[in-house]
């Protein structure tokens, strides 16, 4: 919500309503940190059976809130929902932060995975620094100790000024010490995490507008206006009154925009470096040689110099080897040959030819385009080989953690096209489902991301199958293949340049938080394989099915004919045999529809090498699915999906008839 | 769930309520992390009957 938006509704609204627990005269305990740390295992400990779980005013977020079993039951305990920082993201977190700014607490007790306390121990600062009364509890120390972690819980506590506890919440170790620490009462320490010189300036000049809140520290306050989360802080910053809270938010904004990173990025690097400089003097993790390794590789995944080699290594590997040799090559083949060639066809051409007495309806599943001679096929012996190897490759690169270092690799050549590495999710999304990943360019930042990043979809990412077929189909001339991926990465790049110049805009920023590479595990591969195949599958099957009973139709309508008539000159201007004009009207279904029919025309050898790689090149830009257009229409309107498929079309066909223009004039063989 | 893209945990199920605003109606079977948006299919009714039978009731990562 924007600044203003927000102000004219606070000056409009009646005061907010207070918490359920507000009334509440026992001493609050906060129980707050990340998604499965144990939080709610504690809470159990913690209090007795009389626990009443409602729903945070205006929220849809429970809140579980109860009554301490020990200490004479003169607390109440609260379970906050999960949350990584202050500065939140979601709903969840904004309830949690919500709850830290609105509710004065007795205590805070923040609790962290031990043996992930690196990636924790930041948003501990953080408290410290907000002035909260912080206990720090070490959960999952027996976990910990196992892998070879050792914190010296009371040098951390030394170190913070604050009690530190460590425990095992599911056994009730340490609770004795935890509910110690708690009656001898937590107090606010002093501590403060020290950013980089422009972003303390830019706090130090805020900080002091923001005095004389009592619920909040001013320095936070400060930091949590400058990361845009301004909304709860302008609600306090409201009741000090006058046109404060307005020109705390301008002011605010001014200052951002002259920060050279986004304020996330300084407060995540200052929270990080500071966290391992404490834990360098108070923790000691196992030496092992696998993790330094891992995190070789993770540089080197990264580095632009090693990145684009590896990144090419991943495609040779994984797509062309993996997915166009042993899935388009090996598997279709067999499916083609054996199953239904061999078997299946005969048997359904014998079946039809006992049951269906009529040469018409018979054509309908029997037929050149019938429902089981094409539609099954190609979805069963084409595309389900092809898909079901795509996706266990991505898979295998999901979950080793390749893809956020994909990401920060493609980042820098991302900005050059009005994009930044946020925009890698929804692009690599569309090497599986293009709709699908259209509607995901949602999560980027401005409206501008989202035009290219669609446009972008719509003419240079081929889906899975598509990908997969057209791989299959140039294996057997992999000059044409080179070809064909030099020409979409060109076409990619400079269609995004030129979007980029025509919707100017500023530079978004991009910062993530990596996860560590890990090892796929074979169960969990398989597992998501298995699933994607039947998403896949299910959403093909009846599309395919469909699409032949349409084309049926359309023969026995006349309209095929005259559509592929309409066609044939557009083909024929591309230097292809008139027979892929059927292909072109596949694609106007789905794309990997007319991929599949090309694996038709080349089978029957009516494509030579020159002619397979612009129908390729030609097809993978063109038009988007019907379903993708449908959605381009939702999310971007009815002006952009057709100017958007207009553009498609045009740039389509006139690559394809400039390569095989090029190709001709050259006299290239492929 | 462990997100494979972002590596942060969270409920599938309470993520699948931001469904409820897709255009796609809930059909797309898919699970989107609430913090960096990368979609996952959710698992079917085969895998998790699987799991119960086997055990194995955390969910996949």
């Amino acid at each position: 919500m924007g600044a203003l938006t927000y102000l004219r509704r606070l000056a409009s609204s009646k005061p907010a309503a207070p918490p359920p627990a507000a009334a509440s005269r026992r001493p609050r305990v906060l129980l707050v940190g990340s998604p499965n740390v144990g939080k709610s295992a504690l809470f159990n400990r913690l209090t007795g059976r009389y626990v009443a779980v409602s729903n945070y005013p205006g929220t849809t977020v429970e809140v579980t809130r109860g009554r301490s079993k020990a200490l004479e039951g003169r607390f109440e305990i609260v379970d906050t929902p999960g949350m990584y920082s202050l500065a939140a993201i979601g709903e969840e977190e904004r309830v949690a932060c919500r709850l830290l700014l609105n509710e004065p607490a007795y205590a805070v007790l923040h609790v962290v995975d031990a043996k992930n306390i690196e990636r924790m121990l930041g948003l501990t600062l953080q408290l410290i620094e907000a002035r909260l009364p912080v206990i720090l509890v070490l959960n999952m120390a027996d976990e910990a100790r196992r892998l070879g972690v050792r914190i010296d819980a009371a040098a951390l506590a030394r170190r913070l000024g604050i009690p530190v506890v460590a425990t095992v919440a599911t056994r009730g170790r340490g609770m004795a010490e935890l509910l110690g620490a708690l009656d001898a009462g937590p107090h606010p320490a002093a501590g403060r995490v020290e950013y980089d010189h422009e972003l303390e300036r830019a706090i130090t000049e805020l900080q002091g507008e923001l005095v004389g809140i009592d619920t909040l520290a001013p320095r936070t306050g400060a930091l949590l206006l400058l990361q845009d989360v301004h909304d709860e802080v302008l609600h306090l910053a409201a009741r000090l009154g006058g046109e404060r809270a307005g020109l705390l938010a301008e002011r605010a904004g001014q200052l951002r925009r002259t920060l050279p990173h986004s304020v996330h990025y300084h407060v995540t690097l200052a929270t990080r470096q500071q966290a391992q400089k404490l834990l360098a003097q108070t923790a000691a993790f196992p030496p092992i040689q696998r993790v330094q390794f891992r995190e070789r590789l993770s540089r080197l995944c990264m580095h632009p110099v090693t990145g684009f080699p590896l990144l090419a290594a991943v495609l040779y590997f994984g797509l062309y080897g993996f997915v166009g040799r042993l899935g388009a090559g090996v598997l279709v083949d067999w499916l083609e040959t054996h199953l239904f060639a061999d078997w299946l066809t005969p048997h359904f051409h014998h079946a039809a030819e006992a049951l269906i007495p009529w040469p018409l309806w018979r054509d309908l599943f029997v037929g050149e385009y019938g429902v089981l001679t094409l539609g099954l096929r190609y979805a069963v012996a084409i595309v389900l080989p092809i898909v079901g190897t795509f996706f266990l490759a991505f898979s295998i690169l999901e979950d080793s953690g390749y893809l956020p270092r994909l990401a920060m690799l493609l980042d820098r050549l991302f900005k050059r096209i009005g994009l930044n590495g946020r925009a890698v999710i929804p692009i690599v999304l569309g090497f599986g489902c293009d709709s699908m990943a259209t509607l995901v360019t949602r999560t980027l930042e401005t409206r501008r991301e989202r035009i290219i990043a669609s446009f972008l979809l719509a003419l240079a990412i081929p889906c899975s199958a598509q990908l997969g077929v057209i791989m299959g189909l140039l294996s057997a001339h992999p000059a044409g293949l080179v070809v064909w991926a030099a020409c979409m990465g060109g076409i990619f790049l400079l269609a995004g340049h030129l979007a980029a110049r025509l919707l100017p805009g500023p530079g978004p920023s991009f910062y993530m938080e990596l996860p560590p590479l890990r090892l796929p595990r074979p169960a969990n591969m398989l597992i998501k394989t298995y699933s994607r195949m039947v998403w896949y599958f299910r959403e093909v099957l009846p599309l395919f099915l469909l699409a032949s009973v349409l084309i049926w139709l359309g023969q026995v309508s006349g309209v095929f004919g005259v559509i592929v008539s309409c066609l044939k000159p557009m083909v024929r201007a591309l230097g292809l045999p008139e027979g892929a004009a059927v292909a072109f009207l596949f694609g106007f279904f789905r794309r990997d529809y007319g991929a599949a029919g090309l694996y038709d025309l080349q089978h029957s050898g009516a494509l030579s090498g020159v002619q397979l790689t612009v129908a390729a090149i030609t097809l993978t830009l063109f038009l988007p699915c019907i379903a993708q257009f449908l959605i381009l229409k939702k999310e971007r309107g009815w002006r952009m999906a057709l100017l958007t498929s207009l553009v498609v079309m045009v740039v389509a066909f006139g690559v394809g008839l400039a390569a095989s223009t090029i190709f001709g004039l050259l006299k290239v063989t492929l | 769930m462990i997100c494979p893209f972002c590596g942060r945990t969270f409920d599938a199920e309470a993520a699948q309520a931001a469904c409820r605003t897709c255009t796609m109606l809930g059909g797309c079977k898919k699970v989107k992390c609430p913090h960096c948006s990368y979609e996952m299919p959710a698992e079917t009714s085969l895998v998790k009957w699987l799991r119960k039978k086997l055990g194995k009731g955390h969910g996949q990562s």
